[in-house]
């Protein structure tokens, strides 16, 4: 039995609630947002790693991106890019410091990258500027 | 679950272009046909490069793109400037 539900019992017990209320308190705990909560750790379970891009008000630009990417799918490519063979790592590790990202990814393990995607669901950017940028999970 | 279609849009904003809704399950047949008939090669160049080439990728080659192709389901890209509009959807 939850803490909850023994609190609502206690308190039922001792009359500071009616059975009434203690009925409507225990349909509240017992009915959590299941869309929204596991039933593991109470954090949230997205599904989709969403990226948005609207102009911004005022903008000339038309520029339009929206890109919806399952977890599930990240995770499984994150695993495919740990078998990387050592030879070709050096080439994505040259490639990505063209585009500005300083990695080396032969120092990411398949753990390191299993602990960056299960934080990613709790990041949201927002960025107003010319165009609107919005990164969120849903 | 894999995806059943591809939906797949190219063209220019406010022009038709070339729109399709490709059943993609079609692909997942023929691929998976052809990766077992694949299968004894692919494990014979795994055994062989195990020690010093990529055996153990090769090894682990199926299960990785099962699970790629597995979580399709979902991805929706879509992309639009001036002078083009490009949508990718598999559902």
């Amino acid at each position: 039995m939850s803490e909850e539900k023994r609190k609502v019992l206690e308190m039922l017990s001792q009359g500071k609630i009616t059975v009434d209320e203690a009925e409507k308190l225990l349909a509240a705990i017992g009915e959590p947002d299941n869309e929204a909560v596991s039933s593991t750790g109470g954090k949230r379970q997205w599904k989709y790693l969403r990226v948005v891009v609207d102009p911004g008000p005022g903008s000339e630009s038309k520029d339009k991106v929206n890109i919806r990417i399952p977890f599930k799918l990240i995770r499984a490519g994150l695993k495919f890019a740990a078998f990387i063979p050592r030879e070709y790592q050096g080439q994505v590790d040259e490639a990505l410091k063209e585009k500005g990202m300083n990695v080396d990814l032969s120092k990411i393990t398949p753990e390191d990258l299993e602990e960056i995607v299960s934080n990613l669901d709790d990041m949201t950017v927002e960025v107003d500027g010319e165009d609107k940028v919005r990164v969120f999970c849903e | 679950m894999l995806p059943f279609w591809l939906r797949l849009r190219v063209c220019k904003p406010g022009r038709r272009g070339f729109r399709l809704w490709f059943p993609v399950i079609l692909i997942w047949i023929i691929l998976g046909a052809l990766l077992i008939a694949l299968f004894p090669l692919v494990l014979l160049a795994a055994l062989i490069t195990w020690r010093n080439g990529p055996g153990r990728f090769l090894l682990f080659l199926y299960p990785m793109l099962a699970a790629v192709l597995w979580n399709l389901s979902g991805l929706h890209i879509e992309a639009k400037d001036d002078e083009n509009d490009v949508l990718i959807d598999f559902a």
